[in-house]
C-alpha cells in the first residue's frame, strides 16, 4: 500500500515538475539559454501567491494573477537584460541568468523570503477524498489536475496557433525561422514570459505543499535541471516523460531512504543514463 | 559558438613577446608587496585574517580558471572539489594524523581519482549539460554532507580539528599562515602559467577555441579535458585542505551552489582564462564581500547586480579592462606599430 501511496505523490511532483521544466524547455529551445534564474520565479510565484492570498482575494485570482504578474515580469527582464546578450558565447547566458537568480533571491529575502510562509487551501479543496482503499489530500489531486491540463492546453496551442508554429520553427532552426521573417526579439519576449508564467503558476499551485520563501525554487530547480537532461535539452515531449521520472525517482527514494539518499540516487542515475544516451529518452536532445 | 570562451584581444606571439617585460615586472612587484604583507599589517591581525581566507579564495579561483581558461568547459559546481577537499582534510586531520604533509597529498589522490571517475563521464558533455551536471555534482556532494551527518557533523559543520602540523611542528602564528597559503599559490600560478608554455597548455587552448579542429588534427580532446578537469579537481581540493586546517572548522555552506557562484565570480570578475585575472578577482571579490556585509544584509542583491552588470558591460572582466585601458593609452601615444 506504501508503493501506490507514494506513486500518486510522484504523480504530484512530476506534475509540478512538468509545469516547471515545460518553461525551461521553452526558453532553451527558442533562445538556446538555460535559465539558472527559473528557480527564482518559481520563488516569486510562490511569495506573490502567498501575499495576494493574504489580501484575501481567492484562490482563482491568486491562480490566474500570480502567473500574468510574473509573466510580465519575465518578458520585461528578457527585454531589459537577456536581450543584451544575444549574440555572444553561450557562457555568458549562464552566468548571466545565474546573477539575476542571486539578484532576485537577494530581493526576495529583503521582502521577507528568509522565513518560511505558509499558503492556506481554501476551506473548498480541503480535506481528504477515498480512492481504491487510499485516502488523497483533495489539494493535491487538484494540483496534478491542474497541472496536466495545462500541459494539455500548451501542447495544443503550440500545435495549432500561429504563435505555436513560430515557437516550432524557432526552436527547430532559429536562422532559417528569423529567415522566414520570424521577429525573434518579440518571439523570445513571449517565450520567456510564459516561461515565467508557467514556472509562477507551479510555485503558487505547489505553496501549499511546499510552503512559499526566497529558496523554495532551488530544489525544484535541480530536479528540472535532471529533468530537462534526462528528456534531452530542448525536448519537449521528453521532458513530460522525465518529469514523471524524475517525480517517481524522488518520492520512492524519500519514502525507502530518506530525502538527500533520494537526490544522489537520481544523480546516479543520470549519470548511467548520459553514459549510452546523452541525448535523452527521445534522442532528440542537443548536446552543444 | 559551441566552445570559446570570449575573449577582449588576442595579441599576436610577437606582440606578446614586447609586452612581456612589463607584465612580468609588475607581476614580480605585486607578489613582492603580497609576500611583505604580515611586516606591514602587524597591527591588524583581523586584516591578516582576511588576507589569508583572499589567498585561499585565489587558489580555488585558479583551480577553476585551469578547467573554464584552459578548456572553455564551464564548471558550475566548483564548490564541490572545494568542499570535498575541505572534509576530507577536516575528517583525515581528526581521525588519522594532523601532520599537513600527510593529509594534504592524501586529499589530493583521493579528490583526483574521484574527479578522475566522474570526470569521465562528466567531459563527455560540454556547454550547457557540463554546466548543469557539475552544479548537481555539488548538490550531490551537498547532501552527502547530511546523509553521513555522524561523521560529518551535518547541519553544524565539522569541528574540532586539531591545530596542523608541518614535519612536527605545529603551526600556530597567522604571519606562518600568511606565508604558508602564499607560497602554495605563488608556486600552483607559476605552475599554471608554465603549464600554458607546454604543449598540453597549447592543446588545451586549442580545444577551448574549436574542439572539433582541434580532435581532426589529432588531439584526442576527451582525454586532455578529463586531464584538466582532476588538474582542477586536485587544486580545488588542495585550496579547500588548507582553508579547513586554517580555519579550524567547515560548514555545509562550503558545498553550496552559492559557493560556486562566488568561485565563478572570482573568475569572471578577473577575466576568465587570463590565469592571472582570477587571483585578483578572488582577492578583490574577497575584501568586497567583507566591507559590503559589514554594511549591509542585503549584500546579494549587490553581488547578483554585480554579476549581471559585469557580464553585460565588460566580459573580459578586471583583466579585459585593463587591457583595453593599456591599449588605447598606448593608441594615444602613436605608439601602435
Amino acid at each position: 500500500m506504501l508503493a501506490v501511496s507514494l506513486a500518486l505523490s510522484g504523480i504530484v511532483l512530476g506534475s509540478v515538475l512538468l509545469l516547471f521544466s515545460l518553461g525551461l524547455t521553452l526558453i532553451y529551445g527558442v533562445g538556446r539559454i538555460v535559465n539558472f534564474a527559473h528557480g527564482a520565479l518559481f520563488s516569486i510565484g510562490a511569495m506573490l501567491g502567498v501575499w495576494l492570498s493574504g489580501q484575501g482575494l481567492p484562490l482563482w485570482v491568486t491562480l490566474i494573477l500570480t502567473p500574468l504578474i510574473v509573466g510580465l515580469l519575465g518578458a520585461l527582464l528578457d527585454w531589459a537584460v537577456l536581450a543584451r546578450i544575444r549574440d555572444r558565447p553561450m557562457v555568458d547566458s549562464l552566468l548571466l541568468t545565474f546573477g539575476l537568480a542571486l539578484f532576485i533571491t537577494g530581493v526576495l529575502y529583503e521582502l521577507g523570503g528568509r522565513n518560511v510562509q505558509i499558503m492556506p487551501i481554501p476551506s473548498a479543496l480541503e480535506g481528504a477524498v477515498t480512492m481504491f482503499g487510499l485516502t488523497l489530500p483533495v489539494y493535491r489531486v487538484f494540483v496534478s489536475i491542474l497541472a496536466i491540463v495545462l500541459a494539455t492546453g500548451l501542447f495544443l496551442f503550440l500545435k495549432n496557433s500561429d504563435w505555436g508554429l513560430r515557437v516550432r520553427a524557432a526552436n527547430d532552426d532559429p536562422e532559417m525561422g528569423a529567415c522566414l521573417g520570424i521577429d525573434r526579439e518579440a518571439l523570445m519576449h513571449s517565450v520567456v514570459g510564459v516561461g515565467a508564467a508557467l514556472a509562477a503558476i507551479s510555485g503558487v499551485a505547489a505553496a501549499p505543499i511546499f510552503t512559499a520563501y526566497a529558496t523554495v525554487g532551488d530544489k525544484i530547480l535541480i530536479l528540472a535541471f535532471m529533468t530537462v537532461i534526462l528528456g534531452g535539452l530542448g525536448s519537449l515531449r521528453g521532458a513530460v516523460v522525465a518529469a514523471y521520472v524524475v517525480g517517481m525517482i524522488i518520492v520512492f527514494g524519500e519514502g525507502y531512504f530518506g530525502g538527500q539518499m533520494a537526490l544522489m540516487l537520481l544523480f546516479v542515475l543520470v549519470m548511467a543514463m548520459l553514459i549510452n544516451w546523452p541525448r535523452g529518452f527521445f534522442g532528440e536532445g542537443r548536446t552543444e | 559558438m559551441t566552445s570559446s570562451i570570449a575573449m577582449q584581444s588576442k595579441p599576436s606571439s610577437v606582440e606578446m613577446k614586447q609586452s612581456r617585460t612589463p607584465y612580468l615586472a609588475a607581476f614580480i612587484l605585486l607578489a613582492i608587496v603580497g609576500a611583505t604583507l604580515p611586516l606591514w599589517v602587524t597591527g591588524n591581525p583581523f586584516l591578516l585574517m582576511l588576507a589569508s581566507h583572499a589567498v585561499i579564495a585565489a587558489i580555488v579561483a585558479l583551480s577553476l580558471d585551469l578547467l573554464t581558461g584552459n578548456t572553455g568547459l564551464l564548471s558550475f559546481g566548483h564548490a564541490a572539489w572545494y568542499g570535498f577537499g575541505a572534509y576530507l582534510a577536516g575528517l583525515l586531520s581528526k581521525n588519522f594524523s594532523a601532520e599537513m604533509v600527510l593529509i594534504i597529498p592524501l586529499t589530493i589522490v583521493a579528490a583526483c581519482l574521484v574527479a578522475a571517475v566522474v570526470g569521465a563521464i562528466l567531459v563527455r558533455q560540454i556547454g550547457k549539460t557540463f554546466a548543469i551536471l557539475t552544479l548537481a555534482l555539488s548538490q550531490i556532494f551537498y547532501a552527502l554532507v547530511f546523509v553521513l551527518s555522524d561523521q560529518t557533523g551535518g547541519e553544524d559543520g565539522l569541528q574540532g580539528i586539531p591545530m596542523a602540523t608541518l614535519f612536527g611542528n605545529t603551526v600556530a602564528s597567522s604571519q606562518a599562515w600568511y606565508w604558508l597559503l602564499y607560497g602554495v599559490l605563488i608556486i600552483s600560478l607559476g605552475g599554471a602559467l608554465y603549464l600554458r608554455t607546454t604543449p598540453l597548455g597549447r592543446a588545451w587552448l586549442a580545444i577551448r577555441e574549436n574542439t572539433e579542429r582541434a580532435s581532426f588534427i589529432g588531439v584526442n580532446t576527451g582525454a586532455l579535458k578529463l586531464i584538466a578537469y582532476v588538474f582542477s579537481a586536485g587544486l580545488a581540493s588542495l585550496a579547500g585542505a588548507l582553508f579547513v586546517l586554517f580555519n579550524g572548522a567547515v560548514s555545509p555552506d562550503v558545498l553550496h551552489w552559492f559557493e560556486s557562484g562566488k568561485i565563478l565570480m572570482y573568475v569572471v570578475l578577473g577575466g576568465v582564462g587570463t590565469i592571472v585575472g582570477p587571483v585578483f578577482g578572488a582577492a578583490l571579490f574577497t575584501f568586497l564581500e567583507h566591507y559590503v556585509s559589514s554594511y549591509t544584509d542585503a549584500w546579494l542583491i549587490y553581488f547578483g547586480g554585480l554579476f549581471v552588470l559585469i557580464v553585460i558591460v565588460a566580459p573580459g572582466g578586471l583583466f579585459g579592462i585593463g587591457r583595453s585601458i593599456y591599449a588605447r593609452f598606448k593608441t594615444g601615444k602613436g605608439q601602435t606599430t
